[in-house]
């Protein structure tokens, strides 16, 4: 947070914040906020919703009721989204990244964990470096290709012979930093044609340069518009600008299509022409054959290929020896043009590595440090020669975009961890910062050291878990990627767990469906006291809100008797003091769910015995034989036995089972049950002086006639029993 | 288990959650459609949306959204009703207690016609958890309210007419129903307890599976049932710990379980161990016909599984994927043909070889 930084001087710059973070930067911005409320506002209230929302609440002022406002609300809730997207990228692609990479991720990290309990006893670290480099190698493929645009359109069938520049997929940014990244940390096979690849890696990318700065991309697709309407192309100057700076950068085939458009090639003009088309054709082939220290090139481009350096260099002379053959040939006084002469004349100064040629045809430092890389110096290895090029082009430039791309480059050519996870995580987000910390510590062993040392500062945390954190925080805060962070979380060693457990709390599992996918990752993660706490909030929420059965079953699920015996208090009350065999209906839903031999029910087990009974006593009443009788005593006695049968239900329990106490034949009951009868019939009614006594609605008669019944019993019993 | 290495399986990426997924009837040679359900979080908007489905043989198939509907709220259940017509109707369930049905026209471009709702405090309090179809345009609603109600499609434009069967009060909640017979139907609670409902006797269930017969160490709840049109006397079910079980009206007292975790000795491998959303029976699966053995039923998952178990037989995966499937669907005129929706907010659709 800006402004609450901790005490300066406790080791990182800038007074303990991770990423520099200038206030000064930028101004506040400020955003107006439409309203549907038409008095003036009175109070603000402001608080913060799910996610990036902020809910503003705009309150009317009370006192002041008019007559002829229309009965208008009392406030509105205006919900405020902060989008920190910059445009780039669409929160719905931003999503769609974040569900591609949990599998490369996951299968990262359980990678990261079997290879090294395999190679614990190994003592070769340099066998374990090979594999781990292979899966990290597989893991930044299949993140790039989720980078890439899903929808690539289809290359024309007929190419128009005057587009030069070819625009088949919008290049993201973040996929550009991710290929630095790749390129620098995690592909080991590109080691020895490193200034090839980033050769590659600007004739993709270029484009993404020019938001601030002309580029020579920005330049060339200028040209391109108003190539249809030229008419002897070679009269233009800018036709010899783009193509300069095109070969400067090693855009070949753009370079060779455009000399092929110069007018010397039209069939009328062949024949005065043809010395001068003669140099065209020459300088085109040179450009085509041109040397190059990288073991493939794609199909269509321009150029030889040589993996090993001698084979390169012998090439690389021969070329440059015919290239100063044809400066010097006799054939250039005999060209008229004056334009073509000049200009190929540079061609071939830039491709013998001409600084002020080089310098001249291209428009920033990178582009510099390219041409330098192709021309002049493509031996350059290691960091350290080309952190010392790069620096040098960026003194030779004048004027010099900042781009992030190139902040990134500067980084990782300098070897400064702290700047690469700076400009990533400020420039490209918490996702790039959580994802390309795998490529930078598989390449980089000061990174390594640097992400996994434990910073007393940030709690004991190393960098790599605070990002990870706060990409899961980022996660957890929109309602279709919360159920992603886990996967990030669990990879945290000593925050993880406990924001895990926050994160299940702040879900609103009062919907089922939420709750059981939540119970679904408390149970892959193990955290049954986690599912039990959450199963309890639904429970109360279910039976708060009249869904009885919901709210019982899942309090049940959570083995949470405390809730159960207040809920059961609340159930009996609504009852009444007796259930009808109308009502018992409604209630065998809920009986049913209960179950009969449930462990944990708080009392609720009274109701199936209760519908137990009932139903034998049905069937007594039915005439049913003497059997259902004595089934009807069994239960009854084990209602009033049981501890979880509510006094209140004791009288009428009794006076239900009136049929029982009178049995003509024989007694039911026998000496010690009817002795269990009277002492609840006795219990009941000294209970009258107790406080929260309930009446029951029996009369006096009533119990009279059951007390009677008892005692008969009674008296029965002990004949039999003699 | 095996795989279907030749299948092909196209993933479509939607930008919105999506809540349900149902194919439409085959309107023409070329297209195929379907309808969706979504929800959008950031602007808390949900939606029906008909869209057709252009298979290219060589590449993605390409989606064009036709028509599109507002919900009021999240749809909870989506069917579609009239299989073989070209004016079929698609009825959507909400979790703010509604029964919508959209008339669409798939021979003017899929476009919505009429919209017939069913609504209000004498409906459902609460979200509407299950709806089911039969032939003569009625349809049972269940919700977590406790309530049955019959829905029926009041011809010549009218709109729907409702009337309640049972009143639940709350004190018991229903997941999912299907009708078994032009007057019964099944219905499911909590645990995994199934009830069948005769029309004709109001008040109380028929004949009912106790839910206490399942010991599993977790919650214990059905998600989904189906009934096959052919064999009206067994019931399969879809719920906790992959379980997936036969209920036979036969012999109501005891199921037979296909599939799940320590649910039965005899079965080793289950497909899968997590939430079953959804079962369906599968009739392009071929199987010994027996009437003693249960048909082949497809079932998806909360871990990922799309696959068909067969009693006895090992069971067989289709997909498997990284995130949940919510909910599929087998089209009834070409049954090798299968929709799902997945957690991930997009689409797959595959036909089998």
């Amino acid at each position: 947070m800006p402004g609450m930084n901790s005490k300066p001087g406790d080791g990182l710059p800038n007074g303990g914040e991770l990423v520099p973070f200038s206030t000064k930067e930028k101004s506040p911005a400020v955003y107006p906020l439409r309203y549907g409320l038409k008095s003036r506002p009175h109070r603000l209230s402001i608080s913060w919703g799910c996610g990036n929302n902020l809910r503003v609440t705009v309150l009317r002022n009370p006192e002041s009721h008019d007559d002829d406002d229309g009965g208008e609300a009392g406030g509105e809730v205006v919900n405020v989204r902060l989008s920190g997207e910059d445009g780039e990228i669409g929160d719905a692609q931003w999503r769609r990244i974040a569900y591609g990479s949990v599998s490369p991720f996951a299968l990262l990290q359980s990678r990261r964990n079997s290879i090294s309990s395999l190679f614990k006893m190994d003592t070769s670290p340099s066998l374990y470096q090979t594999a781990w480099w292979e899966y990290v190698m597989e893991y930044s493929k299949e993140i790039k290709s989720l980078l890439s645009d899903s929808v690539s359109s289809p290359a024309p069938l007929i190419e128009d012979p005057r587009s030069v520049i070819k625009n088949a997929e919008e290049p993201t940014s973040l996929k550009a930093a991710w290929e630095l990244m790749e390129m620098f940390y995690a592909d080991k096979t590109c080691l020895s044609w490193l200034p090839e690849r980033l050769i590659d890696w600007l004739s993709d990318y270029d484009v993404l340069l020019s938001s601030s700065h002309p580029t020579i991309y920005s330049k060339l697709e200028d040209f391109q518009k108003e190539l249809v309407g030229l008419q002897a192309i070679e009269d233009d100057p800018r036709y010899w600008e783009v193509m300069a700076s095109a070969l400067s950068v090693g855009w070949l085939e753009i370079v060779v299509k455009l000399l092929h458009l110069h007018g010397s090639y039209q069939l009328d003009q062949l024949g005065n022409r043809e010395t001068e088309n003669g140099l065209v054709e020459a300088v085109a082939v040179l450009i085509s054959k041109m040397p190059r220290m990288r073991p493939k090139l794609e199909a269509g481009m321009f150029g030889e290929c040589f993996a090993a350096k001698p084979d390169f260099m012998k090439t690389r002379e021969r070329w440059q020896s015919q290239i100063t053959k044809l400066e010097c040939s006799a054939f250039w006084v005999q060209c008229a043009h004056h334009q073509t002469r000049e200009g190929l004349r540079n061609m071939l100064k830039i491709m013998m590595g001409n600084v002020d040629c080089l310098s001249a045809a291209t428009s920033n430092w990178m582009e510099l440090f390219v041409s330098h890389l192709l021309f002049l110096r493509p031996f350059t290895k290691g960091l350290e020669g080309m952190h010392n090029l790069a620096q040098k082009c960026i003194q030779s430039k004048q004027v010099n975009t900042s781009h992030k791309l190139l902040r990134l480059l500067i980084g990782i050519l300098g070897e400064n961890t702290e700047v690469v996870l700076a400009v990533c995580s400020k420039e490209f987000g918490s996702w790039m910062v959580a994802h390309a910390m795998e490529l930078l510590t598989a390449g980089s062993e000061e990174g390594e050291v640097l992400v996994h040392e434990e910073q007393r500062n940030l709690g004991g945390i190393n960098m790599e878990e605070l990002h990870r954190l706060v990409y899961a925080q980022v996660l957890s805060s929109h309602a279709l990627t919360w159920q992603i962070a886990p996967v990030y979380l669990s990879s945290c060693e000593k925050q993880g767990l406990g924001l895990l457990e926050l994160l299940f709390y702040r879900q609103p599992v009062q919907e089922n469906q939420l709750l059981i996918k939540s119970l679904e990752i408390c149970r892959l993660y193990e955290l049954s006291y986690v599912s039990a706490k959450l199963m309890k909030i639904s429970g109360v929420h279910h039976w708060k809100h009249g869904r009885k059965g919901s709210g019982i079953f899942w309090l049940q699920q959570a083995r949470n008797e405390h809730c159960l015996k207040v809920i059961s208090q609340q159930l009996f009350d609504s009852v009444g003091k007796s259930l009808s065999d109308e009502s018992l209906k409604q209630w065998e839903g809920l009986v049913e769910l209960l179950g009969s031999d449930s462990q944990i029910s708080g009392g609720l087990d009274f109701l199936h015995k209760y519908r137990d009974f009932k139903r034998s006593l049905n069937l007594v009443k039915d005439g049913k034989a003497i059997d259902a009788a004595h089934e009807a005593v069994e239960r009854l006695v084990s209602l009033m036995k049981s501890p979880s049968t509510p006094q209140r239900f004791w009288l009428p329990l009794l006076h239900d089972s009136l049929k029982l106490l009178n049995w003509p034949e024989r007694s039911l009951l026998n000496v010690a049950q009817t002795n269990l009868m009277l002492n609840k019939l006795q219990e009941a009614s000294i209970a009258k002086i107790r406080p929260g006594f309930i009446e029951s609605d029996l009369s006096a008669q009533a119990v009279g006639s059951v007390r009677l019944a008892l005692a008969t019993n009674l008296g029965r019993a002990f004949l039999e029993e003699c | 288990m095996e795989m279907h290495d030749s299948l092909q399986i196209h993933r479509l990426p939607q930008s919105k959650y999506v809540d349900g997924v149902r194919w439409l009837p085959q309107a023409s040679a070329l297209n195929r459609f379907f309808a969706a359900a979504y929800h959008d979080p950031d602007s808390e908007s949900s939606s029906i949306e008909i869209q057709s489905l252009d298979p290219n043989p060589n590449n993605s198939p390409s989606v064009v959204s036709l028509s599109s509907w507002t919900s009021p709220s999240r749809v909870s259940s989506l069917e579609v009703v009239g299989g073989g017509s070209f004016k079929p109707m698609v009825s959507a369930a909400t979790s703010s207690g509604s029964v919508h049905v959209l008339m669409v026209d798939l021979v003017e471009g899929g476009v919505i016609g009429e919209v017939y709702a069913a609504e209000g405090e004498r409906f459902h309090v609460g979200r509407v958890e299950g709806v089911d179809w039969r032939e003569g345009g009625e349809c049972v609603t269940v919700g977590d309210d406790g309530r049955v109600n019959v829905v029926t499609v009041v011809n010549g434009g009218e709109g729907l007419r409702y009337r309640r069967v049972f009143d639940g009060n709350g004190l018991v909640g229903y997941r999912a129903v299907k009708w078994a017979s032009p007057s019964e139907f099944v219905t499911v609670g909590y645990g995994f307890g199934l009830q069948l409902w005769d029309q004709r006797k109001a008040g109380e269930a028929v004949s009912q599976l106790n839910g206490s017969w399942f010991q599993g160490k977790t919650s214990a709840v059905v998600h989904s049932i189906d009934i096959h049109p052919s064999r009206k006397h067994t019931c399969i079910a879809g719920g906790s710990s992959g379980t997936v079980f036969a209920w036979d009206l036969r012999w109501p007292k005891q199921p037979i379980v296909l599939s799940g975790v320590g649910a039965s000795a005899g079965i080793n491998n289950p497909l899968s161990e997590s939430e079953v959303w959804e079962v369906q029976y599968d009739s392009y699966t071929k199987s010994n016909i027996s009437s003693s053995r249960i048909l082949p039923v497809m079932t998806c998952s909360e871990d990922g599984i799309l696959g068909v178990i067969e009693q006895g037989e090992e069971p067989i995966e289709l997909l498997a994927e990284p995130c949940a499937i919510n909910s599929f669907d087998i089209d009834r005129q070409n049954p090798q043909d299968v929709i799902c929706s997945l957690e991930w907010e997009s689409i797959a659709v595959f036909s089998r070889p």
